[in-house]
């Protein structure tokens, strides 16, 4: 296409006066309001000795499954959007104990990594590792939080004692009363599981005779079909996902295995939670402002490099 | 200084250099001496140019998001530091001020846990101090710093109101508690009135080890100390009384405020029976607590953005005018 010298020049002043229209619109157009939704969650994590085995996979190396569980909450923290609310809380023994309600995960976000390094086997005050006790005391907790939090359980589902399918804990709740995601982490195989002692330092691990094998109710019982010989592999932890996913049907959450993404997490997260919308300004500048670059460097590029222009 | 939103822009920036080659707009005259020579039309071919060159550059410049990051300046400021040390044990669950089972109730009296009292009132005491810096410590057996010292309000509230939430823990380790406190101020420096702010039910024997260790932190950290002790016996007292039940001389909260009381370093112990003396308590160590303190402000994230748009607007500007200028010359010897 050739253009004559007259139209060029008409054409250039045209693109270049809406060019300054544009740089002028990024300026002083008042910021657009949108709508966001946010949610409020409440990141629970297991402390609990299962935790240090190492078969996580964190940026291609093995780290302890609490390292993941650490690093994953804080990438979540940041993929939530600004405005979100979350908060953490450990879970060691039966019971699952906040540490800090939810706060704006933007403005907080100093304080809320600053308090989940912290978390570590040490925080402990008991040795067992009752899972599905643990959720449902998170779920008992949430109700008192105003608002209402979605709940995030990190864990790898390994229960100590060992509980029997048909006597599971009984969950007084109402399932989906409380919304909310398990995220199951660790590998497939069966690990040895690393011993803290009451300081909380690694010792060792635990040996096949340390631990229970059974549930406890259920070997008081001479019911045979229920204390089937099982093999002895408690003080062994890999990801328990099928029980993981009972446990989450039970109490009407989702159930998400070793996710890769933390923005996927968030996706569920959002998916699963009462979102709440929240209006935000939205700066249109960077539209403008582009388009304002693209219609000058159309002005100026080089076309006479790839075809005549003279006249 | 100037940090950027979207860096990778920045590689753009030679297209700043586009003018200088581009002729799009330049007319080829067949013989080039017919052109006349001044120095003006050199002077603004140039200009031009440039400008041409500034608005592409401010343009990207303004794309990629400059802005000034989120920075701390010092101020001083009338406040002071706490590390509120909150017991989490059983016992802590209990209601708060109950009267003895074996009187008959004769004022109505709230059924609230002492765990819950403690978290509203420090709330309410956190609230009415804005400048303070805060941290927290949970502990019960075993001590654990979950809030290193923060300004952040939100995170301090947040903290504090989930200290009310559900059950206790096991049982109270003081002595566990405050070496933890008093870590908190380790490596920082001296900003101004230092506090352990100790909240508990119980007291504990320490031994000679533990005194003389807890004695030289406090001392070299020059920390202040407060026990909010939250009275489990009715009509006992910290201190001896002359009418004392011989039961209480050997009460664990009496030695450990006997211990207290021998430290070099400011301690004051506060017993709440009553809500109102917890609210006495509290507003006590609030009046006390106004000394000159160094704080970290934190100014927020300012974004630079508008600056280069106002660059680009003027060169934007400049090279419209010249441009309709150009046209219009041109409208008018093509009609000629």
């Amino acid at each position: 296409m050739r253009l004559s010298y007259q139209k060029r020049i008409t054409l250039t002043a045209i693109i270049m006066t809406v060019a300054l229209i544009l740089v002028m619109a990024a300026l002083w157009m008042p910021h657009i309001k949108r709508d966001v939704k946010i949610m409020d969650a409440l990141f629970v994590i297991d402390i609990t000795d299962s935790m240090n085995v190492e078969d996580a996979t964190l940026n291609g190396d093995k780290v302890s499954r609490l390292t993941w569980a650490k690093e994953f909450t804080r990438r979540a923290f940041l993929d939530m959007p600004c405005g979100a609310h979350a908060g953490l809380a450990i879970f060691s023994e039966a019971r699952s104990l906040i540490l800090m309600n939810p706060v704006e995960v933007c403005a907080s976000y100093h304080d809320l990594t600053q308090m989940l390094n912290k978390f570590d086997p040490h925080m402990a005050w008991a040795r067992s590792s009752e899972v599905s006790k643990a959720v449902y005391t998170a779920i008992r907790q949430a109700k008192e939080i105003e608002p209402e939090p979605t709940i995030v359980f990190v864990t790898d589902g390994h229960e100590s004692p060992p509980i029997n399918e048909s006597l599971f804990p009984r969950f007084d709740g109402k399932p989906g009363e409380i919304h909310g995601v398990i995220v199951g982490v660790g590998g497939e195989d069966l690990l040895p599981i690393p011993k803290t002692n009451e300081e909380g330092e690694i010792e060792g691990f635990w040996d096949v005779n340390d631990v229970m094998h059974q549930d406890v109710y259920a070997s008081l019982r001479a019911d045979t079909n229920m204390n089937v010989p099982q093999a002895r592999t408690e003080h062994l932890s890999s990801q328990k996902k099928s029980h993981l996913r009972t446990l989450a049907d039970r109490v009407g959450f989702e159930f998400v295995s070793s996710p890769t993404k933390p923005g996927k997490l968030v996706d569920v997260i959002s998916k699963v939670s009462e979102t709440r919308p929240q209006t935000i300004d939205y700066d249109l500048y960077a539209w403008f402002a582009g388009i304002a670059l693209a219609l000058i460097l159309l002005v100026y590029l080089p076309y006479g490099w790839f075809i005549r222009t003279d006249d | 200084m100037l940090s950027w939103e979207l860096p990778i822009l920045l590689w753009l920036l030679p297209l700043a250099l586009l003018p200088w080659f581009s002729h799009n707009t330049e007319k080829t005259v067949a013989w080039q001496a017919m052109l006349p020579h001044d120095r003006l039309s050199q002077f603004l071919t140039l200009l031009l140019k440039s400008l041409s060159s500034l608005a592409i550059a401010a343009l990207l410049l303004a794309l990629a998001g400059p802005f000034i990051p989120e920075r701390l300046v010092e101020r001083s400021r009338q406040g002071a530091e706490f590390v509120i040390a909150l017991d989490r044990s059983r016992s802590m669950d209990d209601i708060f001020a109950r009267p003895p089972r074996n009187t008959l109730p004769i004022e109505a009296f709230s059924t609230r846990s002492k765990r819950t009292v403690s978290g509203d009132y420090l709330l309410e005491f956190v609230k009415r101090r804005p400048d303070d810096r805060f941290g927290y410590i949970l502990f019960s057996t075993r001590a654990t710093e979950i809030l290193p010292l923060s300004y952040n309000r939100d995170a301090i509230l947040a903290t504090i109101a989930a200290g009310g939430l559900g059950k206790g823990l096991s049982k109270t380790d003081i002595f566990q508690a405050l070496s933890k406190a008093a870590s908190l101020f380790e490596g920082e420096p001296y900003r101004g009135s230092r506090n352990i702010l100790l909240i508990s039910d119980g007291g504990e024997i320490l031994d000679a080890d533990e005194k003389t260790q807890l004695q030289r932190r406090l001392a070299d950290m020059r920390i202040n100390l407060y026990w909010i002790y939250l009275r489990t016996v009715r009509g006992m007292t910290l201190d001896e009384q002359e009418d004392d039940n011989l039961l209480w001389l050997d009460m664990p909260e009496r030695k450990l405020h006997t211990f207290f009381k021998s430290l070099n370093t400011p301690y004051q112990a506060f017993e709440a029976g009553s809500l109102k003396e917890f609210a006495a308590a509290i507003d006590e160590i609030h009046r006390q607590q106004y000394q000159p303190l160094i704080v970290e402000e934190r100014l927020p994230k300012q974004s630079r953005v508008n600056l280069f748009l106002y660059l680009a607007l003027l060169c934007c500007a400049v090279l419209v005018m010249a441009r309709l200028y150009t046209g219009w010359g041109v409208y008018r010897a093509y009609r000629q």
